[in-house]
């Protein structure tokens, strides 16, 4: 695929108040994507904080200055928009994805609770939203087979007092201790002009894109822009950590990690393409010799988690048959790990990973609304959003020795970390 | 200058309709949809065999699942995994989906290698080897797949609520892809037959979505043109019926939730009632502030959300509120969605009509703006036996709803003391509290 086919325009403004604003027009479909980031996530929170981020999250549709509880999404839901928020290690962001005809009324809203919301919280949104997401805790993580895992995991990779030590729901304690003053510090501190990037990707023109921006957003005022200590990169994993989990689950399940450099730089490329030829896909190395080959276990699975702060995540899952148990299945695991640092990849094998790195890459671009959050990923995050269109390239680029490289120095069986999840016997009280 | 305070108005909506796709037949019968998407350069492609599952033998369920996911592990061109390999080096990705009334291929690439991927996806469900050691290992896997439904509260819930809802006589009452016995019980030569019946051109619907060039359609004759089965295909759809009321406590000890299903076996899409019951879902169950999520979620705080979905069939449907509560609060939640999705006292207005109205012809642009978004929504209508005409007349029988015509459909298809009741949590927390509320129910073991 020619790198040129994903060339997506994109223009950069900066309000005076210090909000950069992204507009990429598209005039395919009559929609706007709205996406606005905060530069705010689960590793601003200081011990006693966790799962605050996410909370707050919940609170910036509770109601502000002209906004009723839940009015900015009955309103754009009624104009057949669609709008919702997310909360992840390094960002809090923001969707609103409407016909081209309510885009002033989607940035409007939009601009009202940055202004005002930290002045019209109120106890019973922050007591409503509280239960609120405590359910969404118990409903996607207490109440789910391996819903534990992400947490264990981040702690014992990063160490439970790192900014990455825990994961952005958080726990029951410090969501309980949240008040409505703690949450208006909070959006206070991180929810300004300047600390935000807004994209409007879809049906509209550059400067009426701008025009528009500032209209709603300019008269916000801003600060000087928090900077950020440089992050600390940890160096790889020592003394093999291990954890073990028991629940009532179907089937053991072995987690490995290892701590790669940030995301986006060529040794974290390279690392995620070594994981892809391990693990993802129906040939990949894992699933050929251990699922299909020696069928040691059910399933395998790879991925890289990246991270801006230093370092990201690389994770190797493995899923044991009924009553069957996975340590065969790591054994294999480690050495096919420890091959792949020994030859490298075939060039065959890194082609193809390529491909499909090229196919989800363009899938992603081909949403409105996932290129949008793509622009602000590498607006806040790598101060780039023209990357958006090089990023093929870059990957195109990584070779088969830089795999190797990369496989022996960031995936040496010796760095990982290991979470064994064990099948926790019917009858044994707990 | 604009004051903070002044709210702007609203643009009148462009004028949108569905871009319908060619429909075109090869001479063997297979049906091509070809969509035309300028900008989406990662081509959405689904082969879908029109494969009724009541056509499994009954004590092979799961077959058609089984002969799905072997189809790409390997056929007479590239045999084993260099068959996958093939595939994904021209940065391909292939899945699949078994309903009770098709059985579904999804294959996405980058547009330049489409060509390539129209002739490897022929070959998967022309030529597959479906060796034998490779059926039996997939019954594994599907063995293993089972305990990791069951453990799913979620999945359970669907599971018992289908259970619940429909006779046993319906396929569809039971789990698409085969219950432990039937997997356990399936052949490679009943796999091999089961293939050799049901993938036929003439039960087959290509569609293609994509910034597509002039020669798609040569390159689907060449994969596709000289596929050719004898025999004809026979097997009826069926068109399941509902079962009397049931109210079930499927146990999970410990568990801190309750997954609930409160409703009935409903309407598909060719019933005179679905647009209205559409309208009518969104105002109870579908929108953010819908009368149950406005009331479950935003003033008790007792979910993290509570909708009423309408989950059409090729015939008939499920039509149930679904939501998960934390176990204390359960009794409660349940006695109060039956009351919020009982409409006759207090009826739907036009101003909620004209909102959700608005939301489904609103959002249909962001529904199909991508070639994944058109290709799957065709593909459920395929699959439904409807054509792509459907999607511009349902927007043409929205315009038409009425708050009374809403509320008259939702009276109808719920009624108050014919309510189905599923609760997936622990049932000795639950059993009391139910039945002091009177939702008296039964434990049943799926």
């Amino acid at each position: 695929m020619p790198a040129d086919v994903a060339n997506y325009p994109i223009h950069s403004q900066l309000l005076s108040n210090g909000m950069r604003v992204l507009v990429s027009p598209d005039k395919s479909v009559p929609i706007v994507a709205v996406n606005l980031w905060y530069d705010v996530g689960s590793r601003d929170e200081r011990a006693g904080e966790h799962g605050w981020a996410h909370l707050f999250e919940h609170l910036m549709f509770s109601g502000s200055a002209h906004v009723a509880s839940g009015e900015h999404l009955q309103l754009l839901q009624s104009l057949g928009g669609s709008v919702n928020a997310t909360t992840w290690f390094d960002r809090t962001n923001y969707f609103d994805t409407v016909p081209v005809g309510a885009l002033d009324l989607a940035l409007w809203l939009e601009a009202d609770r940055l202004g005002t919301l930290a002045d019209h919280l109120s106890t019973e949104a922050v007591d409503t939203q509280r239960d609120v997401v405590k359910e969404e805790k118990r409903q996607r993580y207490d109440n789910v087979p391996y819903g534990d895992v992400m947490p264990a995991l981040v702690a014992l990779v990063f160490g439970a007092d790192h900014p990455y030590g825990h994961t952005t729901i958080g726990s029951m304690a410090d969501l309980d201790a949240a008040t409505p003053a703690s949450a208006a510090d909070f959006f206070r501190t991180h929810y300004r002009p300047d600390n935000a990037v807004l994209t409007l990707v879809g049906d509209i023109n550059v400067r009426d894109g701008f025009r528009r921006a500032e209209r709603a957003f300019g008269h916000l005022p801003g600060r000087n822009r928090r900077r950020r200590p440089a992050p600390k990169t940890l160096p790889p994993l020592t003394g093999l950590p291990r954890h073990t989990l028991s629940g009532k689950v179907p089937a053991e399940v072995s987690y490995l990690a290892w701590r790669l450099p940030a995301r986006d730089t060529a040794s974290f490329d390279a690392a995620d393409l070594a994981l892809a030829v391990l693990g993802a896909g129906q040939t990949s190395r894992l699933h050929q010799r251990l699922v299909k080959e020696r069928r040691l276990v059910a399933s395998t699975a790879a991925q890289a988690l990246p991270l801006i702060g230093g370092n990201s995540i690389g994770l190797l899952q493995l899923r044991a048959l009924p009553l069957r148990a996975v340590s065969d299945g790591i054994e294999a695991t480690l050495e096919q790990v420890a091959k792949l640092a020994a030859e490298g990849p075939t060039e065959a094998e890194l082609a193809r990973a390529k491909a499909q790195f090229t196919r989800e890459w363009l899938t992603d671009l081909s949403r409105f609304d996932a290129r949008a959050d793509l622009i602000s990923t590498y607006a806040m995050l790598h101060d780039d959003p023209a990357r958006v269109n090089r990023r093929l390239d870059e990957a195109s680029q990584i070779t088969a020795d830089q795999v190797q490289a990369a496989t022996a120095e960031l995936l040496a069986p010796e760095a990982r970390a290991q979470l064994d999840y064990h099948v926790e016997d019917d009858n044994a009280t707990s | 200058m604009r004051r903070p305070e002044h709210r702007p108005e609203v643009g009148a909506p462009a004028r949108w309709r569905f871009g319908e796709p060619d429909r075109l037949w090869l001479d063997n019968g297979l049906q091509v949809l070809v969509c035309h998407r300028p900008g989406q350069h990662v081509a959405s492609v689904c082969l879908s065999v029109d494969i009724p599952l009541n056509a499994e033998p009954e004590q092979f369920e799961g077959v058609a699942t089984i002969a799905q996911r072997c189809l790409d592990e390997g056929t007479a061109a590239h045999p084993g995994p260099s068959f996958a390999e093939a595939l994904e080096d021209i940065g391909a990705s292939l899945d699949g989906s078994v309903g009770y009334s098709a059985s579904q291929l999804f294959l996405d690439v980058p547009m330049p290698r489409l060509g390539e991927a129209l002739a490897l996806l022929a070959e998967a469900v022309r030529t597959p080897e479906l060796e034998a050691v490779e059926i039996e290992r997939h019954c594994e896997l599907r063995l293993a797949e089972i305990d990791h439904t069951l453990a799913s509260s979620t999945r359970s819930a669907q599971l018992a609520f289908r259970k619940a809802c429909l006779p046993k006589r319906f396929r569809a009452s039971r789990m698409a892809a085969g219950s432990p016995e039937s997997v356990a019980a399936i052949t490679a030569a009943a796999v091999r037959r089961f293939h050799a019946q049901q993938y036929r051109p003439d039960a087959t619907t290509l569609i293609i979505t994509g910034d597509l060039g002039s020669g798609v359609l040569a390159a689907v004759e060449d994969a596709f043109a000289d596929w050719s089965v004898p025999g004809d295909t026979s097997q009826e759809h069926q068109a399941p019926n509902r079962r009397r009321p049931h109210r079930w406590l499927i146990d999970r000890p410990g568990a801190v939730q309750a997954d609930i299903r409160l409703g009935v076996f409903g309407i598909d899409r060719t019933d005179p009632r679905w647009a209205d019951a559409q309208v009518a879902a969104h105002v109870v169950g579908g929108a953010f502030l819908s009368r149950l999520n406005r009331v479950l979620r935003e003033e008790r705080g007792f979910t993290y959300g509570v909708h009423l979905v309408n989950q059409p069939m090729r015939s008939g449907g499920l039509l149930a509120v679904q939501g998960s509560f934390r176990t204390e609060v359960v009794a409660e939640a349940v006695t109060l969605a039956a009351k919020l999705i009982d409409v006759r006292t207090n009826p739907i207005t036009e101003a909620e009509v004209a909102e959700a109205v608005s939301y489904h012809l609103g959002s249909a642009p962001l529904r199909y703006s991508t070639a994944q978004g058109v290709t799957q929504h065709l593909a459920a209508l395929v699959a439904a036996g409807l054509t792509a005409q459907f999607i511009d007349a349902h927007n043409l029988a929205l315009a038409q709803v009425t708050a009374t015509s809403a509320t008259d459909a939702l009276t109808e298809l719920l009624p108050p003391d014919r309510l189905t009741l599923v609760a997936v949590g622990d049932a000795g927390a639950l059993r009391g509290p139910l039945t002091d509320a009177g939702w008296p129910a039964t434990e049943h073991r799926l």
